[in-house]
Parts: C-alpha cells; structure tokens; sequence
C-alpha cells in the first residue's frame, strides 16, 4: 500500500503541474524549455535503471533497465545534436525542476527496498511514469512544439516511449 | 523360419519407405521442391514494428533485417532457437531459411514487437 501510495501521490503531482492552467501549464513552455524537461525525464529514467540493476537480481528486471538506458541515450544523442544543429540551449523551467524534485523522492525511497519489494516498486513506477510522461508528450508537447525537426523528434520519441510503456505493462504482470 | 521372418521386415521396411516417399512431399510443404530461385526478403524494423509482420519464405530463401530506428533492435525466435543479434540504428542482418526460422519472433529488447515467419504456399 505504502509504495502504491507514493506513487500515485508523484503521479498526482505531476498531473497536477500538467493541468494548471495558469502559471506553470505544459502547453505553454517553449520548444527550448520542452526540450529541456524530455532530457530531464530521459536522465530521470536512466537514473532509476542504473538503481535497477544496482540494486534487483531478477533478470527480467535487468533486461528492461538495460534497455531504458540504451533508448534514453539513444534518443538523448539524437536531442543534442539536434539541438547543436539549431544553434540552441535547452532552458530549465519548472517542470524540469518538479520532475527531478518527484524523482529524487523516489529514489529515496526505492534505494531502501531490496527483492520482489523493489522490483514491484521499480516494474510500477516504470508504468506509471511512462504513462504520465508519453500523455504529456502527446497533448501538451507535441502540439505545441514550433520546430519542425524537434516536433519530429519528439513524435519519434513517443513512439519509443510507448513501446517502453507497453514492456512495463508486461513486466508489472509478470511480477504478480 | 528366421530367415523368412528377416525378409518379411526387410519388405515391410521397404514399402514404409515407398509410402513415406510419395506422402512426405505433400505433408511437410516446408521442403517442397521447387524450381523457384531462392530469393532475399526485407524486413524493415521502424517505429517499432517489424514490417511485415508476417512473412512467407521457402527454405534457402534470404531474410534480411533492417534497423532503421534511432534505438537497436533484434529479431529473436519465440523459443530463443535463433536471434540476429543487436542491430545497431542502420545495421543489417541476413539469415538464410531454414525450418527452425519458422514460427513466431519478437525483439528481445522490446518484447511488444512481435512478428513471424510462414511458409509460402
């Protein structure tokens, strides 16, 4: 309970900054600003990959993080040289900021649990992140990118994502 | 009586091969013969599908994988019997058909893209 509470209330909170309307709303950062929260959130699951297989001895746990690191990477190198290409920095914000600010909670968290408890954690945070940042990418990101190459980017990476989310699916009902 | 006994196996034998020998052709399509020259498919992996999803092949036919997504892939058999290997973005691998390669496949690194091979009729 304790562990599904903690991440819905980062998952709440992070609906919560998606669906303000005012000051800090998704839709209205810029492309550099956007650019700069999808290499937040790459890093973020990076990070929690390498805690993955420091930390669980379940092969099937180690093949996901593996390949979270190789895709975030991947697609963390084509955003760069994008980004070098256009002449361009990216621009922290506060979306960037409550991100790395969640995911700080809940490597906290995680580094405390060991076994099935940390993969349970790890294969449902995986999920729930996946899901929160692919909706954010799809309807705030997305349709609001100006860039004609970063908008292409970013559908290539939802397409990525997605699949991610789908192999987190299968990894949370494997656990069961 | 025992040298009797030893033909009639031997009879027995030969006409089980006979039979085997005008059925197998019709029942086991995989090794059909055939005039046609074998030929190379291309499967092309991007936005993480393979395309296509199904393909049909006659045994020494060619198949080749193309990665053309900014992430590797594979192509592994659903019983792990045969696996490209990681393909890097671009990368390629030719696989020559054989009975093992039919069957369903899917990329070890991505376990939601799924994909199989058939035999043509």
């Amino acid at each position: 309970m304790k562990i599904r509470t903690l991440i819905a209330t980062v998952g709440i909170a992070l609906i919560t900054v998606m669906g303000g309307a005012q000051a800090n709303d998704p839709a209205k950062l810029n492309d550099l600003q956007i650019a700069h929260v999808a290499y937040t959130a790459d890093n973020i699951d990076i990070r929690y990959a390498h805690l993955a297989l420091a930390l669980s001895t379940n092969p099937k746990i180690h093949e996901f993080a593996r390949t979270m690191i190789r895709d975030h990477e991947a697609v963390n190198t084509q955003a760069l040289a994008l980004l070098k290409k256009l002449k361009a920095a990216p621009q922290d914000n506060f979306l960037s900021k409550q991100l790395t600010a969640n995911s700080l909670k809940l490597i906290d968290k995680m580094s405390k649990l060991r076994g099935n408890a940390f993969d349970k954690f790890y294969a449902s945070n995986e999920l729930a992140y996946h899901k929160a940042v692919n909706g954010l990418v799809a309807n705030a990101f997305i349709p609001n990118i100006e860039n004609a190459e970063v908008k292409a980017l970013f559908k290539t990476g939802l397409k990525i994502f997605k699949a991610h989310e789908k192999h987190a699916e299968m990894m949370v009902k494997g656990l069961k | 009586m025992r040298p009797f006994q030893m033909q009639r196996r031997e009879v027995v034998g030969w006409a089980a091969a006979a039979i085997a020998a005008a059925i197998l052709p019709f029942t086991i399509p995989v090794f059909a013969e055939t005039n046609r020259k074998p030929v190379t498919h291309i499967v092309d992996i991007t936005d993480f599908v393979f395309v296509p999803k199904s393909l049909e092949v006659r045994p020494g036919d060619r198949i080749t994988w193309v990665n053309k997504d900014i992430v590797p892939h594979t192509a592994t058999a659903d019983d792990k019997s045969w696996d490209t290997g990681a393909l890097k973005p671009n990368e390629r691998k030719t696989i020559t058909v054989t009975k093992k390669l039919l069957g369903g496949y899917f990329c070890r690194f991505h376990p939601s893209m799924k994909a199989k091979i058939a035999t043509q009729k």
